[in-house]
């Protein structure tokens, strides 16, 4: 009973799930896909983008993939064109209380700020290099800032005869990125009540795809901090 | 057999490419120019629409877009041939532009405006009704009204109308042919004689605020005279017309009495001049769901927008629905987009845009915004 089990995908086992009820194991947590965490760590994460599945294809790994059961996609996760995981990153952390729509929108109207800012400084420039210089998909601007807002170091606390020292040491990929987005939110949200979020969010993602502006310079005070602090450097590993 | 493809492919390839047609009279646009764009001369731009006629997402594509570029559209050249062929000694045709949200009923009348222009049309045009009647900011200026008992006067929307309609009319008004018939006595000391221009008319209602309701009144009345008299021709073009039929307006008196259109001073002069009993004339309205508020967004077919009461004072008309886009427009319009940096990317994209917006132009434009 089990092995079968494992066998059908996640669609299928709820389809099954809710035709018998009685048919509902003790060991496997099945919450009607409320979050990735209802499946076991041996569910695959779904492919979804044409790309990656052309590419499956391609290598002929598409039939090892049958037998083995993968999670759905996500609402959100769509095989359209303009589909972007970090933009869906920073929509996540927009959002709050689960709105995401409003989220969106939101991400959007900024998106929207960007590129007609971008239009106009385009149509402003006088010769084609200038023009060629000027970064016109929003999409890209983003990927830049961020790319430009990611900490290289971080400042641990660490407790060492009773006191407690920042000590500098590496950071990983996915917490620099987390660091970056939630820099440019809170640099976003220190604003003047009369502006509104897409607006100054624009403002944020030029100045920092410019290597300028409020996300930038803390980025460098964090490295400063870190090279003034590189005498404690030892006490990671003592 | 191979080269008829090949020469059908090009020609295909070609279509697709061209969105643009560089004839910018409206008077000489004809069929093969539909789903094209044509660019409005700034000048005339400011002076036709710079008190309101164009929707405000627009003007910020315009600015956008470093230009004022409108679609030559099926129902517009309709509507213009049909003008092109009417006999201006019979009672004037009234013409009612429907159709869903986002459209281009507004734009189409924006249109329909420039080729009255060229014509030589005496213009007048509310840019949107409810501008008047249901948008209340902080401080509206609102007071009864002197000469006529128990209704109400909104000068300062009144005021900016008549500035809007001078701006639109300079070069009739300045000719000064159009001349008043008889006297309006506005006070002791003010008066308009018989036989002075119509500038003057309207330059009394602008600098006298407190009057300029009763102008737009005295107004709509010569406009009326004049046009049966022959001495000019008169384009009426009124957006959201279906908003003077909204039982309630967002109005209230000092006395917090809630008032309807009709209570509304601005309503009988505009009223009078969509009926049918004048000539030389050509009257074109919209209906809009957006200028009603939710409870009467339904259905956007002129009955239910009109009520039974709009229905009749408009009988007969003549109704023009603008639709979506189709295939080549929604082509043209991409390529359009793509050539003011608006739109970038893949071509795939079209189609699942196309797919995104069903061809509604206003979504459209809403999806490209932030690729």
């Amino acid at each position: 009973m089990n092995s079968i089990r494992y066998k059908i995908s996640g669609v299928t086992y709820s389809v099954l799930q809710a035709a018998n009820c009685n048919f509902r194991p003790a060991l496997l947590q099945c919450r009607l896909y409320s979050g990735p965490t209802s499946f076991p760590d041996y569910f695959r994460n779904p492919i979804f983008s044409k790309e990656e599945q052309a590419k499956l294809i391609e290598f002929n790994e598409l039939s090892k993939l049958a037998s083995t059961p993968v999670k759905p996609p996500g609402v959100s996760e769509t095989s359209s064109v303009y589909y972007d995981p970090l933009v869906n990153k920073v929509i996540n952390h927009v959002m709050k209380m689960g709105n995401k729509n409003l989220a969106r929108q939101i991400v959007e109207k900024a998106f929207e700020n960007v590129k007609r800012l971008q239009i106009e400084r385009y149509h402003l420039a006088s010769t084609p290099e200038e023009k060629e210089k000027v970064i016109l998909n929003p999409k890209d601007i983003l990927h830049k800032a961020i790319e430009n807002c990611r900490p290289l170091l971080q400042l641990l606390p660490i407790k060492r005869g009773g006191i407690t020292y920042q000590v500098p040491g590496p950071i990983t990929e996915k917490r620099s990125l987390f660091l970056a987005i939630k820099w440019l939110l809170e640099a976003t949200n220190d604003k003047e009540r009369t502006i509104h979020f897409p607006e100054q969010f624009a403002w944020e993602l030029l100045d920092a795809a410019n290597n300028t502006g409020k996300v930038v310079k803390r980025k460098q005070d964090l490295h400063r901090q870190c090279e003034a602090n590189r005498a404690y450097a030892h006490y990671r590993w003592q | 057999m191979l080269s008829r493809n090949i020469r059908f492919l090009s020609r295909r390839y070609s279509q697709a490419l061209t969105f643009r047609t560089s004839e910018a009279s409206p008077t000489q646009q004809n069929e093969n120019q539909i789903g094209l764009f044509y660019t409005m001369n700034n000048d005339l731009c400011k002076q036709l629409f710079s008190h309101g006629g164009l929707p405000k997402s627009f003007t910020k594509q315009a600015k956008t877009f470093t230009e004022t570029a409108l679609m030559v559209r099926h129902p517009a050249l309709d509507v213009i041939n049909c003008i092109k062929a009417t006999d201006l000694n019979k009672p004037a045709v009234r013409y009612v532009l429907y159709g869903e949200k986002g459209t281009g009923k507004s734009l189409t009348l924006a249109h329909l405006l420039h080729f009255a222009y060229e014509d030589g049309f005496l213009i007048v045009h509310i840019p949107w009704v409810s501008e008047w009647l249901r948008r209340v900011p902080r401080h509206k200026e609102m007071s009864n009204s002197q000469s006529r008992e128990g209704l109400v006067d909104i000068p300062l929307d009144a005021a900016a109308w008549l500035l809007h309609f001078k701006m639109q009319n300079q070069v009739l008004l300045k000719s000064g042919d159009l001349k008043i018939s008889q006297e309006y006595v506005w006070s002791k000391r003010e008066k308009t004689d018989a036989g002075a221009p119509l500038a003057e008319l309207v330059e009394h209602g602008i600098t006298r605020v407190k009057y300029a309701c009763d102008v737009i009144d005295v107004l709509i009345k010569e406009i009326k005279l004049l046009s049966n008299s022959k001495k000019c021709k008169t384009f009426v073009a009124i957006d959201g017309f279906n908003s003077f039929f909204y039982p309630l307006t967002r109005l209230r008196t000092t006395t917090k009495k809630k008032v309807t259109p009709e209570e509304v001073s601005l309503t009988a002069p505009f009223m009078n001049i969509t009926k049918n009993d004048w000539s030389n004339g050509v009257i074109v309205l919209t209906t809009d769901q957006l200028a009603v508020p939710a409870d009467r967004q339904e259905n956007y077919l002129p009955k239910y927008l009109l009520y039974q009461k709009g229905f009749e004072h408009l009988d007969p008309f003549v109704p023009v629905e603008i639709g979506r886009y189709t295939e080549r427009e929604f082509m043209s319009c991409a390529n359009y987009y793509r050539d003011r940096l608006w739109l970038r990317g893949p071509p795939e994209l079209e189609s699942e845009l196309k797919l995104t917006s069903a061809c509604n132009p206003y979504d459209f434009m809403e999806l490209c915004a932030p690729l």
